[in-house]
């Protein structure tokens, strides 16, 4: 049957349009209820209960539970909660929360995937026993909340089960009774039930309707969405993102397109949240002021701000206040509970992780049980009265400062997916005893005759990579790169390739690997173990002695590892001049054509950075920290880098050749020559210039600066120069321009991952592309859209991003678990001066650390004094400068059970009333000094 | 909006393999050789054919020993869509359509038959609400049938597309078309599953060419179904009064 | 909604009556039939058969080429379709339209799929005699027969690409005067003895191309409707000019429900419109009636 929906809609230039659209009505559109012989159900779609046991003191009869879209709005984390099963979610309501808020109904959706809750979506708008049109003078709320009446009304009868509609909306839930269904709100539904989390779960919503507390007003009030339009149309305001500052709570960033706009003061802050896209308005240039020095960490120093500084006129930077919050991003956040003091109260703080999230009130009755514990907790919403925001509890992820919680806490804050393979993804996986077959063998360029061996760090089980090299007739050398064939495994749209996107790289903890594959693959199929024979991608050159590139082939292979070696090994088999066998022959071969490649590079402008490259020697039944070790370069990993650079370029032309639309590629911008201002000023105290108009100058510089007594100077302006460089990204070659493909700190014009399909899902994708140019496999759709190559591309971008900020924060925890049994004094270098703090750099652990001046004690104030215009801080004679050398104690301050942190002291220079003695005790001042005892002549 | 939602149903309540409602009519004018009037869901196409008869003067050189000149023309009229837009006769699309169109007739029309003459044949789009194209491909058919020129059989055109996960839907819709992707128009002749024109607006990948374009075969045979039995019935009409013309 | 009639505005007497197409009644009905066959269905195997019209060869069977009904005479298969132009057959008499001069001859619109022709040499020139064609006939060709003059003919040829050839080698043919010319679709008249009526107090002319001329009957035998003279002073009486419109609605009438149109026929539809006035029989009702009652009167099955 067909009926028609006609509506008018006003087109961009004004003019009403009038629509009409075909709405066909259908018999077909079932109940979904088990053993309804009424309707022609299949098994899988089969999902209520014939009998749905009631789980609410408020009707014992068994019955179905229908959602209105305000419920579903405002109560998402308690329909989430398992508890509540056998719901029938209309389809007007699900149109309805689709429109109205995209994040709530992807979480709806999941909900409904879910196959043990028994959720049913009842397609009402198409039956034609629950159609409704709309009346004339009805509003479209009205009638939608006919419609869901009207479902409901149908599944009573239909069924003979009675039907319970849950809604927030009053005049609905009347009409609904007057039907002769049920309704109650989802408030009182949930609290009559014994679940004991759904009830949490709800929304803070209804707090504020039986809050006694007074309400004055703390923060100014948002502006009314129309006039937040008129106000961005107009210019009179501006669109951003807000980023709050990690160093200082009351100081924020929002990035429009035109300015970054500074925002300081709680009242200009105006409860955004980081993350969130919100409205601005810029103050009068009379009221700009700087970006404050100031390390607040807590809201409790906030006082401290009121002092008034000077501030130079070309240090103001363009200051505004937030007007409205054009668009939440709320997410969920770790943290842990700050109990309130009042016994027996329920309302409590918690306290984010995320030192730029502000602290949030919650209401919970299990504020005991849960203090000790890591929570997660969602934030509902910031009336103007609160201080904070409100929030509520999700879950909890076990006790504080256990190393476990630790590790799942660190995980999560960097959504890092480290669940265990689930089945389908395993039974992706080829049997245990796999082996290559003939036929693919004869698919295959045969190369198990080369002396082929790989190079890794020591312990590493995931060999992505092999070379080889051996002297041609002509005189030249025929070097070639063997990646493993991890595309063979993984084939396009199955549940490994997946999970494989979804992860998009192997994250390295300090004690934990958690893989992008699973195990099978990655350290044996795939993996290039010596004398095993392989599946490999082959990159094979023809290079004049000088390293220059005559021919470039690809070809699949199949090869035989000679011996899978450590750097050292190799090293030492190079530096070993009685060794004379192929192997060796070959190794020395690499090692030379790649010092040519390097000197080239460095010609063409490659940078050389620096990071404190450290490691952790866990022991290995404890797992805890034994010691801390730094890396060692070595030939042999500047001879497998310079080739895998090499592969990785030559890669990168072949694909983009082919496929100018798709190709991935992986590009670093120039850092815009701002980021160097830290940089340079430092070199420049100490009296060096650095040259940043091109990468090549910037090098050049780099290697100038060096002062002949002090070796670890000339690392520390490396590593300053590392923190000035911008991300490199992987991007899909449709969507940029041409002009912005090089990589700058390669001096690359084209470049991409080829060399690691193990642990990074882009080679993947690269493997994929390049076999298609080879002709040794097909397309698939996705891989030619790209458009999905951008979305797969920021997926990978940002995940890598997380995955690094990961390893980071677990060696950062490694570095806190390592401190609490002991306290160290160490040497360190100054990396930063600001007003109230000095950032100082521990090469030894890699460890980078506060070292505050300021004093709380206002009997013992601080010594220093801040000098803007050079950025020291002095204290008597004494004077630090950035890159400074000083001597400092480390411990870690466990107090606080929730709050741990890593204490730094000053013992050298040695400053009265403020540095600690090498025994820890303070150095006393001039006056408190005891004077000695005096001889009694 | 998606066009195909987990339940199964498109945007307007449709399975992906369902058409839309069909209705036509032939012998809506009496002045004309032929004529027929088709509704496809929403889109409502005339067409008239003229002919054969004596080549006019405009397209006397086009006059041909071997066989009809076939002079298609389509226009869509200026209120057919949900803005009034006035269209001249040469426009792009327009022209583009004759093409095709005269592409498709070309392969059925027996032309051999009716040397130095020609066959006027036009298309008017009076409501347009997605395939356009395909209804008025059937359209010309019936018309052609009811002016009685020989055919060698009917040509019926239908749309397919994909949907969300990549499940070929048939029949399109004008919202389905400009929020989906691409959409294949494909006419065939049904008795004998040749295709005239296959026509694509944008790209996909070659793997789905195949279900894509079975599903529109599909679409064209129950077309088929539904038209062949208006001409029949049609002609049970018109034949009952005079006896279908026999003594 | 039945119709408004609007009679009588002040001193003219108008009528405008409206009708919306959802009222619109057919006599078209569907029914038993006869096998009909669409295009591209199959008919038969090939072997033993002949094919004729309506009908091709496609991989050793034979197929409809177009809707209609399968005749059989014999071995001969042939699909007649129920529309079509006319075909012209030696010996038919056409009515037809002059639409260009060319050398020697004048090109007819008839109706059919091309246009047919008639030779200088086929027409009775002024005069009566055979004599040679000159050249100055050839100049005076416009003076006899100009475009956009209809005649009658009859069909002396047919080619073999399906141009008629014409001639009006005979006095009841030529040049037509006075009158009025009503299309009905060809495939509605039938062939018959003669194609000449004088019916009901009027004359009119039945050409097989579907074209008919209705007009007065002369008074004088002399004045065939033949010959180039053209008296375009006659008066037609108000009467015969009645009659005329009356025949010409009946025709209209017949043609609309599909009805064969030949002398019978439009005797008795005459008979029953008589009823009406003139003005009535533009109404669909009125012509549904007539039809029914004609159908009636002549013993046909509804």
């Amino acid at each position: 049957m067909l009926t028609k929906k006609v509506f008018y809609k006003q087109s961009k230039k004004g003019t009403i349009l009038k629509i009409v659209r075909e709405h066909y009505l259908r018999k077909d559109i079932w109940c979904g209820c088990k053993g309804c012989v009424k309707c022609a159900l299949e098994e899988k779609d089969m999902i209520l209960d014939a009998c749905p046991v009631s789980k609410c003191s408020l009707l014992s009869d068994p019955h179905y539970i229908f959602l209105d879209t305000n419920a579903v709005l405002d109560q998402i984390d308690a329909i989430e909660d398992p508890y509540l099963e056998n719901i029938i979610i209309p389809q007007t309501v699900l149109d309805e929360v689709k429109h109205r808020s995209s994040s709530v109904f992807k979480r709806l959706k999941e909900v409904i995937f879910d196959k043990k809750r028994k959720i049913y979506v009842f397609v009402n708008e198409h039956l034609k026993a629950t159609y409704i049109e709309r009346r004339v003078g009805e509003t479209v709320n009205d009638r939608n909340d006919r419609a869901i009446r009207k479902a409901a009304t149908w599944y009573q009868e239909h069924t003979g089960v009675k039907s319970v509609l849950l809604s927030d909306d009053i005049a609905n839930r009347e009409k609904a009774v007057e039907k002769g269904i049920f309704a109650f709100s989802l408030s009182d539904y949930a609290e009559a039930t014994d679940s004991a989390t759904l009830s949490e779960r709800l929304c803070a919503k209804r707090w504020s309707e039986r809050r006694g507390e007074d309400s004055t007003d703390v923060f100014p009030a948002h502006l009314p969405p129309a006039a937040v339009h008129h106000g961005l149309k107009a210019g009179l305001l501006l669109q951003g993102v807000f980023y709050a500052s990690k160093e200082n709570c009351l100081e924020a960033t929002v990035i429009t397109d035109k300015h970054n706009v500074l925002i300081q003061g709680r009242a200009s802050l105006n409860r955004a949240i980081d993350g969130d896209t919100v409205a601005v308005e810029l103050l009068p240039k009379e009221e700009w002021v700087a970006p404050s020095n100031l390390v607040i960490e807590s809201e409790e120093a906030e006082d401290e701000v009121k002092v008034e500084r000077e501030i130079n006129e070309e240090e103001r930077q363009v200051t505004g206040k937030i007007v409205a919050i054009i668009h939440r991003k709320w997410q969920q956040y770790c943290g842990i509970l700050q109990l309130s003091p009042i016994k027996g109260h329920t309302y409590h703080l918690f306290v984010p992780a995320k030192r730029h999230i502000p602290k949030v009130r919650i209401e919970t009755r299990q504020g005991e049980k849960l203090a000790s514990q890591r929570l997660v907790v969602a934030i509902d919403g910031w009336p103007r009265h609160s201080r904070h925001p409100q929030g509520h509890f999700v879950r909890a992820l076990g006790k504080i400062g256990d190393k476990e919680t630790e590790n799942e806490v660190l995980l999560l804050e960097h959504d890092i997916p480290c669940s265990k393979f689930s089945d389908a993804v395993l039974a992706d996986l080829p049997s245990n005893d796999w082996t290559i077959t003939p036929e693919e063998l004869a698919k295959r360029v045969d190369l198990r005759n080369i002396i082929v061996c790989s190079v890794d760090p020591p312990g590493c089980t995931d060999i992505d990579d092999a070379l080889h090299c051996f002297k041609l007739p002509n005189g030249n050398y025929e070097a070639g790169v063997h990646i493993a064939d991890v595309s063979h495994f993984i084939r396009p749209g199955t549940a490994l390739d997946k999970e494989a996107a979804l992860r998009a790289t192997t994250v390295y903890l300090v004690d934990k690997r958690i893989d992008m594959v699973p195990d099978l693959l990655s350290s044996n199929l795939c993996s290039l173990r010596g004398g095993e024979e392989r599946l490999s991608f082959s990159c094979i050159w023809e290079l004049t002695p000088n390293a220059e590139i005559i021919s470039t082939r690809f070809h699949k292979s199949v090869i035989k590892s000679k011996a899978a070696m450590t750097y050292e090994a190799a090293q030492a088999i190079i530096d070993d001049v009685s060794d004379e066998s192929e192997l060796a022959q070959s190794l020395r071969g690499l090692n030379t054509l790649a010092k040519v490649l390097k000197k080239r590079r460095m010609e063409n402008g490659a940078l050389s950075l620096a990071s404190p490259e450290i490691r952790f020697r866990v022991d290995s039944e404890t797992h805890e920290p034994l010691e801390v070790v730094s890396k060692k370069m070595r030939e042999t990993n500047s001879m497998v880098e310079e080739f895998m650079l090499l592969a990785n370029v030559s890669t990168a032309e072949k694909i983009l050749e082919e496929f100018p639309e798709v190709a991935l590629l992986r590009r670093h911008p120039e850092p815009p020559p701002a980021n160097f201002d830290p940089l340079i000023k430092a070199a420049h105290h100490q009296g060096f210039e650095i040259d940043i108009s091109n990468s090549k100058k910037l090098s050049e510089s780099l290697d100038k600066a060096i002062k002949p007594n002090d070796s670890y100077f000339n690392v520390m302006l490396r590593i300053l120069a590392t923190r000035c460089m911008l991300q490199a990204v992987y991007f899909a070659s449709g969507v940029t321009q041409r002009s912005e493909f090089f990589h700058y700190g390669l001096a690359a014009p084209l470049y991409t991952h080829f060399t690691s399909p193990i642990r990074r899902y882009s080679d993947v994708i690269v493997h994929r592309l390049l076999a298609a140019c080879i002709g040794a496999d097909a397309t698939y759709p996705d891989l030619m859209d790209k458009r999905k190559t951008d979305k797969l591309c920021q997926n990978l971008n940002y995940r890598k991003r997380m995955a690094q900020y990961a390893g980071r924060a677990s060696v950062a925890l490694h570095t806190h678990l390592f401190f609490r049994e002991r306290i160290e004094n160490e040497e360190g270098y100054i990396l930063f001066v600001r007003k109230n703090a000095l950032q100082v750099l521990i090469p030894k652990y890699g460890l980078e650390g506060t070292l505050l001046l300021s004093s709380k004690d206002k009997k013992n104030p601080s010594p220093f004094v801040f000098n803007n215009d050079d950025h020291t801080q002095r204290a008597g004679d004494i004077v630090f400068h950035a890159f400074d050398r000083l001597v400092v104690r480390l411990y870690v301050d466990r107090s606080n059970v929730q709050h741990e942190r890593l204490i730094m002291n000053l013992v050298e220079p040695s400053i009265p009333g403020f540095s600690v003695c090498s025994l820890g005790d303070l150095v006393p001042t001039e006056e408190e000094q005891v004077p000695p005892p005096q001889v009694i002549s | 909006m998606e066009l195909l939602n987990d339940q199964g149903l498109r945007l307007d309540g449709r399975k992906p393999d369902e058409l839309r409602l069909i209705k036509c009519k032939l012998g809506i004018f009496t002045h004309t050789d032929g004529s027929a009037f088709v509704e496809q869901g929403n889109t409502k196409v005339i067409a008239v054919v003229y002919g054969p008869h004596e080549v006019r003067n405009v397209h006397r050189a086009k006059t041909s020993a071997d066989g009809a000149f076939v002079n298609c023309q389509y226009s869509m009229a200026a209120f057919s869509m949900s803005e009034r837009k006035k269209r001249n006769r040469g426009d792009r699309k327009s022209t583009e359509a004759t093409i095709h169109l005269h592409q498709t007739l070309a392969a059925v029309i027996r032309t051999e038959l009716m040397p130095k003459s020609q066959i006027d044949v036009f298309i008017e789009v009076l409501q347009s609400d997605g395939g356009n194209f395909a209804a008025s491909v059937n359209a010309a058919t019936l018309a052609l049938i009811d002016a009685g020129i020989p055919l060698r059989e009917y040509v019926i055109a239908c749309t397919a597309s994909l949907g969300t996960g990549n499940v070929p839907m048939v029949d399109i819709s004008n919202l389905e078309e400009s929020l989906g992707g691409p959409t294949l128009t494909v006419a065939v002749l049904p008795r004998s599953s040749q295709i005239a024109l296959v026509e694509m607006s944008q790209r996909f990948h070659l793997d789905f060419l195949e279900p894509v374009l079975k599903m529109a075969m599909k679409g064209c045979d129950y077309t088929f179904k539904v038209l062949d039995m208006a001409v029949e019935s049609y002609l049970s009409e018109i034949g009952k009064p005079n006896n279908w013309g026999q003594a | 909604m039945a119709g408004l009639d609007r009679e009588d505005i002040g001193d003219k007497s108008v009528s405008a009556s409206f009708r919306l197409a959802s009222d619109r009644i057919s006599l078209l009905t569907p029914c038993e039939h006869p096998e009909l066959y669409t295009p591209g269905q199959d008919i038969g195997p090939e072997t033993g058969l002949l094919r004729g019209h309506g009908t091709y060869q496609d991989n050793g069977r034979i197929k409809a080429s177009v809707a209609g009904v399968l005749e059989h005479v014999n071995k001969l298969i042939m699909i007649r379709p129920l529309k079509s132009r006319y075909n012209g057959e030696i010996g038919d008499v056409v009515v037809g339209r002059i639409t260009e001069i060319q050398q020697k001859r004048w090109r007819v619109d008839a109706n059919a799929r091309l246009d047919a022709v008639l030779l200088l040499s086929s027409v009775n020139l002024p005069g009566g005699e055979l004599r040679r064609r000159s050249v100055e006939d050839e100049r005076m060709m416009r003076q006899y027969l100009s475009e956009g003059d209809l005649i009658s003919a009859e069909v002396q040829n047919v080619f073999s690409e399906g141009t008629m050839s014409l001639h009006t080698r005979n006095l009841k043919y030529g040049k037509l005067s006075q009158g009025v010319l009503v299309t009905v679709p060809a495939p509605l008249i039938k062939r018959s003895k003669t194609h000449f009526h004088t019916i009901c107090g009027i004359s009119l002319i039945i050409g097989t191309n579907g074209y008919i001329w209705l007009y007065p009957t002369p008074k004088s035998t002399e004045e065939g409707a033949g010959g180039f003279a053209r008296n375009l002073e006659l008066r037609v009486e108000p009467r015969e000019r009645e009659a005329i419109a009356r025949m010409q609605c009946c025709i209209n009438a017949l043609a609309e429900s599909r009805m064969m149109v030949y002398d019978t026929s439009l005797v008795a539809a005459f008979e029953v419109a008589n009823k009406f006035s003139v003005k009535e029989l533009l109404k669909p009702e009125v012509k549904l009636e007539i039809v029914m009652l004609t159908q009636h009167m002549m013993g046909l099955n509804c």
